[in-house]
């Protein structure tokens, strides 16, 4: 019976599902406006953007109580912070420090030295590093940087950059899986990912087949929920910052209305790729996303060079803040968590995504694959997040409160020595979070797609939730955003990371194998 | 039932089953010209690295099915069979084939969705029959519930 009336149940259950999400705020949000009735000289009622806000806060609240559990009472860690943090540094031990001694090899294969165009795959390895990249580097490096040190202090950095390091083998661990465990389609179409590779590599690993689905059931639900949160709400968000920043001081509009009119021009400009299917978009973002990061890197050296003097105090600081950071930053553990948060928000090692769009690459070793997504977590966080939170310290903007928070605060580091850099700066988050957005519906599609098929019908109610999306983003205040991103993003490394070290002994001999062949040179190169 | 059907079609997904369709599509059959192997695949995501890279286009994965049906086909006595490829939700573009070449009966294979799915779609068979223009013999899985 269940199966005859399937479309009604799903209906009914999502119907109620929204119902209770809507109610069930409604409950506490009572004792939260009684309380504002009774204060004298009341503020005005509430906008809708706000209302809309303080719901979604209220469901986010609820989430974090769950997702982040502090395992042990007495150490502020959220469990996934630990799971993260000693998966990377165990990948990295197991695999030798392949993030090290591989590097050289990794940068031959991704300049397209053993490219050959009859592998099985859709994109190239350098295809593939950029689409990842294009994913991971954004308002993460820019913004998330301002934010981590803002939250954490400068020590934050430190742990930023560690992860960053620690991260490279985790990416080589779930981007050689997801390579192994992919199905290519005689069409040539591939369909890859940590979804895939927990519930195939698990159930052979001997997992009970129900749980080894649970893994890659919970994994699509995340991914999707992290499509809509940090892929999109967040990115969403700072672009609607950066644009009400130029927009505004021109008209003299500051906040409020023009975040819907934003919203709704940035869900458009995304339909037209992800709807509409105009390539050209995408194509001319795949060219001027390198450029503005060179520009980006460009002027952050030359800030750094032209207060080198100031680097030296700068680098005891953040050194100083780590070891023993002020009160304020919630200590040690504070910080520590600060700087992990952010960094894998940034580069997303261990959470799997870039797994999804690495299993696409043409190559029938996945060790090679593996190793070219390697260089994601090293280019974005390592390069480009460190400069960022170099600039930031060195112009002294984390401690000036004119200077905002999130993407303002980067901003007003940079305008202290380049005062016109803030207009490159707003088309660069606005670009950036355009392609992440794109690159992200990506992930977000083929979770979906594993869960409800590919059928016009699925395909396209989940385009449309992603643009309902990035206007909810565009409306929502920045730590309701934030907590959400975070929340779904850092919780799709649950299963991956746990399923990943159950799954690594298969990755560790092939790595071997790989190596030993690789050492003798048995490789056919093309260049 | 017509045991010398002109027009036979059989859905193909490359799954376990579909060697298994074409021979029982062969029993009606006085020579495998008369059947049709049809390929239904899903559209392109409009923002895969693939597509928005021109590395995959239409024609290029129409051209690469065309291939794996011929090999399938020579695999299964059915070298002479009629190849297509369709782009689409395979239960509506089967049964707009079957309408657009007059066929007498579509030949499919009933479980070709598992899990989740399944219940979120049911099964391309069903969705054949409820659209199909002529009559449609389900070939039931071997290991079916």
């Amino acid at each position: 019976m269940l199966r005859r009336y399937r479309l009604s149940f799903v209906a009914v259950a999502f119907a109620w599902c929204l119902a209770s999400a809507w109610a069930l705020p409604e409950a506490v949000c009572q004792e939260v406006v009684a309380e504002a009735a009774a204060a004298p000289a009341a503020a005005k009622a509430p906008s809708l953007a706000e209302t809309i806000d303080t719901r979604f806060g209220v469901v986010v609240g609820y989430m974090a109580s769950v997702l982040f559990w502090e395992p042990v009472q007495a150490i502020p860690i959220p469990l996934i912070v630990l799971i993260l943090l000693c998966g990377s540094v165990f990948f990295t031990i197991y695999f030798g420090f392949l993030n090290i001694r591989g590097f050289k090899h990794a940068i031959d294969i991704t300049r397209g030295r053993y490219d050959n165009p009859n592998d099985p795959g859709e994109i190239s390895h350098f295809q593939a590093l950029t689409s990842a990249l294009s994913a991971t580097v954004g308002l993460g490096n820019i913004a998330g940087v301002a934010v981590a040190i803002q939250t954490g202090g400068p020590g934050a950095v430190i742990w930023m950059m560690l992860i960053g390091l620690f991260g490279m083998t985790a990416k080589f661990n779930e981007c050689t899986l997801a390579q192994v465990y992919r199905k290519v389609h005689p069409d040539g179409t591939v369909d890859g990912g940590p979804m895939y590779y927990l519930e195939i590599g698990l159930q052979q690993r001997g997992i009970p087949f129900l749980l080894a689905k649970a893994f890659g059931l919970v994994f699509a639900l995340f991914c999707i929920g992290g499509s809509f949160g940090g892929g999109n709400m967040f990115q969403a968000n700072q672009a609607t910052s950066a644009i009400r920043g130029m927009v505004g001081s021109a008209f003299g509009v500051t906040s409020g209305r023009i975040d819907w009119a934003i919203g709704a021009v940035l869900a458009f400009l995304v339909g037209l790729v992800i709807i509409g299917g105009i390539r050209r978009i995408g194509q001319v973002t795949e060219k001027i996303i390198p450029l503005m990061c060179g520009i980006y890197v460009l002027a952050g050296l030359v800030i750094l060079a032209m207060r080198a003097d100031q680097i030296p105090a700068a680098a005891a600081l953040i050194v100083r803040s780590c070891v023993s950071p002020e009160a304020a930053f919630g200590g040690f553990i504070g910080v520590l968590v600060q700087g992990i948060k952010r960094a894998v928000f940034s580069n997303e090692a261990g959470v799997g995504s870039a797994a999804i769009a690495h299993a696409a690459a043409k190559t029938d070793e996945p060790v090679r694959e593996g190793m070219v997504a390697m260089l994601g977590p090293f280019i974005d966080t390592v390069v480009i997040c460190t400069m960022t939170a170099l600039v930031v310290i060195v112009s002294g903007a984390y401690a000036e409160p004119a200077a905002g928070e999130g993407v303002e605060m980067t901003r007003w580091a940079f305008a202290e020595t380049f005062s016109w850099f803030p207009i490159v700066l707003n088309i660069s988050v606005f670009l950036f979070a355009y392609s992440t957005m794109i690159s992200w519906s990506y992930y977000g599609e083929k979770a979906w797609q594993y869960l409800f098929g590919k059928s016009r019908e699925a395909v396209i109610s989940y385009r449309v939730i992603f643009l309902g999306f990035i206007i909810l983003g565009a409306v929502a205040s920045l730590q309701n955003v934030i907590d959400f991103s975070d929340l779904m993003i850092l919780s799709m490394a649950f299963p991956n990371v746990i399923g990943g070290i159950i799954l690594a002994p298969r990755v560790k001999t092939m790595l071997k194998d790989y190596w030993a062949r690789y050492q003798s040179n048995e490789f056919t190169t093309y260049r | 039932m017509p045991l010398s059907a002109s027009c036979v079609i059989v859905p193909i997904d490359f799954s376990e089953e579909s060697p298994r369709a074409i021979a029982a599509a062969l029993q009606f059959v006085d020579s495998d010209t008369h059947l049709h192997l049809i390929h239904v695949m899903p559209p392109l995501e409009t923002m895969s690295p693939g597509f928005i890279m021109g590395n995959l286009t239409d024609d290029i994965r129409r051209q690469r099915v065309q291939e794996a049906l011929g090999e399938l086909a020579a695999a299964s006595n059915a070298s002479d069979a009629t190849l297509a490829v369709a782009i689409g939700t395979p239960g509506l573009e089967i049964a707009d084939y079957a309408r657009a070449q007059a066929a007498d009966l579509i030949v499919i294979p009933s479980h070709g969705y598992q899990g989740v799915k399944r219940l979120f779609l049911g099964s391309v068979a069903e969705r054949v029959l409820r659209h199909a223009p002529c009559n449609v013999y389900v070939v039931r899985r071997s290991d079916a519930e």
